[in-house]
């Protein structure tokens, strides 16, 4: 039987965010927006949602007196992220 | 990417991937620091030989100029620090290898200004090629990685070459290790700045 993909991650902006958050120690939200070419809102509402499911810590800061938004994953959104692409393998292999 | 649809596993994986290399991709230096260190070193060293010649006592403190240099290089890092709007995993691991590098040369040259040893310049050159290939290796940059194999070259070269020529070798190493690959970084951070305008 095929296991459901985690719904939170199965979604084109929120896997392209965490992807990108699993190579770095942390990025700012102006860094996520230029790597992935969403708009500020959409990435602002698909970050949102990574935070509430514990994936990913969302520090808020000032740098030169405006407003800093720093993404970092969490050992939680690493063991999601292992889990959902150990499924995509899984799902891979067996309609080979 | 801004319309959700719904992903295949293949799209998904492709996607992964993608953000992945692109994350990976984005080395983030300016080059100066390189640009710095490598216009430095050569000056001493082309300095240091052409004063075997000219015997100008002035010149006899030029290796100064590597103290003086960290002025600058302490204001690059900063403005480097602050421009930075991710940090990679490695980052601790190069700032404590370049760090133990500039204390090690620092150590280095009262060690062998106390005691002097017949190959400085294979000893120096030896020290050059550690956080460069090191740093070519982790980043994965080909230009720093030839350069801090070409030190070690240079190293070898310069026991079999009598003074004050053993001056280029040092020369050689301060551009091929940090001048050249410093360019190529400077390059393409001005590339890549002028692409986001």
């Amino acid at each position: 039987m095929f296991k459901d993909l985690n719904p939170i991650l199965h979604s084109q902006l929120r896997l392209a965010v965490i992807s990108i958050l699993i190579s770095v120690k942390e990025a700012e939200f102006t860094y996520l927006r230029e790597k992935t070419d969403a708009t500020a809102g959409n990435l602002s509402v698909q970050i949102n949602k990574l935070k509430e499911a514990g994936y990913i810590d969302v520090t808020k800061t000032f740098k030169d007196n405006y407003p800093q938004t720093i993404c970092k994953i969490t050992p939680q959104g690493i063991a999601a992220f292992e889990e959902y692409v150990r499924d995509l393998q899984s799902y891979l292999n067996i309609k080979k | 990417m801004e319309q959700e649809k719904e992903l295949t596993s293949q799209e998904s994986l492709e996607l992964i991937t993608r953000m992945i290399s692109r994350a990976r991709r984005d080395y983030y230096d300016t080059g100066l620091s390189g640009l710095l260190w490598g216009s430095v070193i050569t000056i001493c060293g082309l300095a240091t030989f052409a004063n075997y010649y000219l015997k100008w006592p002035a010149l006899d403190y030029i290796w100064f100029l590597t103290i003086a240099a960290v002025v600058p290089q302490i204001v690059i890092a900063i403005r480097e620090g602050k421009q930075r709007t991710h940090r990679t995993h490695d980052e601790p691991l190069m700032y404590g290898l370049w760090i133990s590098f500039g204390i090690s040369m620092f150590l280095l040259s009262f060690v062998l200004a106390n005691s002097p040893s017949a190959h400085e310049a294979a000893i120096y050159l030896t020290v050059y090629g550690i956080p460069t290939f090191t740093c070519g290796i982790g980043r994965n940059f080909k230009p720093m990685l030839y350069g801090g194999l070409a030190c070690w070259v240079f190293a070898i070269l310069s026991m079999f070459c009598p003074y004050p020529y053993v001056m280029l070798y040092i020369t050689a190493g301060g551009l091929v290790a940090w001048f050249i690959p410093g360019l190529i970084l400077r390059n393409r951070y001005l590339k890549a700045k002028q692409q986001h305008v």
